[in-house]
């Protein structure tokens, strides 16, 4: 195929978009986290590989279809983000005698620190091995275009929950409240916002999205416990070039990163996949810091 | 206390010096990562303990000094590619360091992480693109003299931090630390602070990588860049705290010792409790060992002053 046909395929298109929608939806929790917080959660990408897993146990174990224990599965996720909010994020939060900036490398390093422990309490549990399972396999003819069951739901439920969190932001209070906490935290106290169960909710949130992410992955392609942290820093490129908070920049974002990510590698091999990633991210550090979409004089 | 500490660090260089002499290989290549340890982990404080800016990607230097002795191998003497090995380490921290230090916080953190990770797929990409995917290397030195080359840079660098530590130089770095704008109003040369310091943190981990690299009879380069070699690091220097040479040192030998006993019966286990250290340290003891004992000092000395009539 020549490089003119491998870019105007409508197949490599669709690629593209799930791949960046699923990015979209991990972004999502990321970047709450960090906005409401100011930690970086690195461990964001094992909350997508326990998705994946909790998705092949119910299908594998109990026949039930991922897309009807999702629900239950995000929910875990949330109930796990407060948890951890509750049990361990606080404690941190209360040594308040550590400068800011202290704060956030040591959080980085708790985040790391449990990353580890995860990858490797799974992996310890359920052996190192690739995982994988079958379902809504058959291919579907939609404008001449091959697509599976599988990628057409994850794309439609990954973009539905974007869409869904971004007008949850703009419109509703609860939303409104978080967006407020994000961009002036010492102001949303002033206002009388509670920023505890604000950040309680980020982390739920946060949770939830990244497992439901993991759940659409599980059907899509093989996972192991170590497959989480890719994520992590697809996560991190998108809310980089979206902006600190901007869900909306990071859905344009995480399309861009998709785009970027299939067609790179449809024109040069799979070996530079990765080459390809870390350029950006390297990139995108180095001369967005704050985003591509970023008003200067939004942020002192 | 401070000559305490000297004593046990003077008894603990003399233990390694001696070790080659009286034990067997086995015991003689386990001192010898010891030291690589400790060169590592004192040379990231350099940069990372004293400013604060917590580099994830020292790995990277480290990688690079070993790949440069690798594909010199039997084309440049040792006494040439080993010295080489630190000086290519720092020029590409001076290289990237302006844009690089330019990025705070945990940005900075993330980004060192991937810029060594980038170095890392270019180099496996280039690798397999021109047609190598490892390389066997024959005739390196005796496991003697690579142990006293390790120790002259574990011992090197044990000093250079602490000669960092004590200077003009790193009270500015220390400044940068605790606020990077005040430290500038009252006259820190900032940038140039940093740059130096990165740079002075690279050229160590270059050249034990290239001493690391003779060890390795069959050398991938995937393997010298592997991350856990910075996070092990940090962990060390995490454990140990304090912005002197004093915590690596113990951080090192907590670790180490920890992981000699773990690492070839369970492996998993080993990272377990790695990533539980890394955990309890950040949430209990901020401060590392050094820390602990510090208040433990202090408390002593507040209970001794309660004890006293007044």
């Amino acid at each position: 195929m020549s490089v003119v046909a491998t870019l105007l395929s409508g197949q490599l298109l669709f690629a593209a978009l799930v791949t960046g929608a699923i990015y979209a939806l991990v972004a999502l929790g990321l970047n709450l986290v960090y906005g409401t917080l100011r930690m970086l959660n690195v461990a964001h990408g094992d909350v997508v590989m326990l998705g994946a897993y909790a998705a092949y146990w119910t299908f594998s174990g109990l026949g039930v279809s991922p897309l009807v224990a999702a629900p239950a599965i995000a929910m875990l996720g949330a109930l796990a983000g407060w948890l951890l909010y509750r049990g361990v994020i606080r404690r941190l939060l209360g040594s308040g005698a550590t400068a800011s900036t202290r704060l956030e490398g040591n959080s980085l390093l708790l985040f790391f620190g449990l990353s580890i422990i995860v990858q490797n309490a799974v992996a310890l549990a359920f052996t190192p091995n690739n995982r994988g399972y079958s379902h809504l396999d058959q291919v579907h003819q939609l404008a001449g275009v091959a697509m599976t069951g599988n990628r057409i739901a994850a794309l439609a439920i990954a973009g539905a929950t974007c869409v869904g969190a971004a007008l949850f932001l703009s419109r509703s209070l609860a939303g409104l409240s978080m967006r407020a906490v994000i961009e002036r935290r010492e102001a949303a106290y002033i206002v009388g916002i509670d920023v505890d169960r604000v950040q309680a909710a980020s982390f739920a949130i946060g949770f939830a999205s990244a497992a439901l992410a993991g759940v659409l992955l599980s059907m899509l392609e093989q996972f192991s416990p170590f497959s989480g942290f890719p994520y992590t820093i697809a996560a991190f490129i998108v809310i980089i070039l979206g902006g600190l908070g901007n869900v909306a920049a990071g859905l344009g974002a995480a399309l861009l990163l998709g785009v970027l990510e299939t067609y790179g590698v449809a024109l040069t091999s799979a070996n530079l996949r990765s080459v390809l990633l870390y350029g950006v991210f390297v990139g995108a550090l180095l001369l967005f810091p704050r985003g591509l979409f970023a008003r200067r004089a939004v942020r002192a | 206390m401070s000559r305490l500490w000297a004593a046990a660090l003077a008894a603990l260089a003399l233990a390694l010096g001696v070790l080659p002499f009286a034990a067997n290989d086995y015991l003689v290549a386990t001192g010898l990562s010891l030291l690589m340890w400790l060169a590592l982990t004192q040379s990231w404080c350099v940069l990372s303990k004293m400013t604060g800016y917590v580099s994830l990607g020292h790995v990277v230097f480290y990688g690079m000094g070993a790949y440069l002795v690798v594909v010199t191998w039997q084309r440049w003497p040792l006494a040439l590619a080993v010295p080489a090995a630190g000086i290519v380490a720092a020029l590409f921290a001076a290289l990237v360091g302006l844009p690089v230090l330019r990025v705070r916080g945990p940005y900075f953190v993330i980004l060192t992480f991937g810029l060594a990770e980038l170095v890392r797929y270019a180099l496996v990409a280039y690798e397999a693109a021109s047609g190598t995917a490892s390389r066997i290397l024959f005739g390196a030195p005796d496991l003697v003299v690579i142990y006293f080359a390790m120790y002259a840079l574990a011992v090197g660098a044990t000093v250079l931090l602490a000669l960092v530590a004590r200077s003009r130089f790193g009270h500015g770095l220390r400044s940068l630390r605790e606020n990077e704008e005040a430290a500038e109003t009252v006259g820190v040369p900032v940038v140039g602070y940093k740059l130096a310091a990165f740079v002075l943190s690279a050229a160590i981990p270059g050249m034990v990588g290239g001493v690391m690299a003779l060890r390795s009879t069959y050398f991938v380069v995937d393997q010298v860049f592997d991350p856990m070699i910075s996070v092990t690091v940090i962990a060390m220097a995490l454990l140990g705290g304090g912005d002197g040479p004093r915590g690596p040192v113990l951080g090192t030998l907590f670790l180490f010792t920890l992981s000699q006993l773990l690492w070839a019966h369970a492996p998993l286990a080993y990272m377990l409790i790695l990533g539980t250290v890394l955990v309890v340290f950040v949430l209990v003891a901020p401060n590392g060992i050094v820390g602990l004992f510090e208040t433990a000092r202090e408390r002593r000395r507040l209970g001794a002053l309660a004890r006293e009539p007044v």
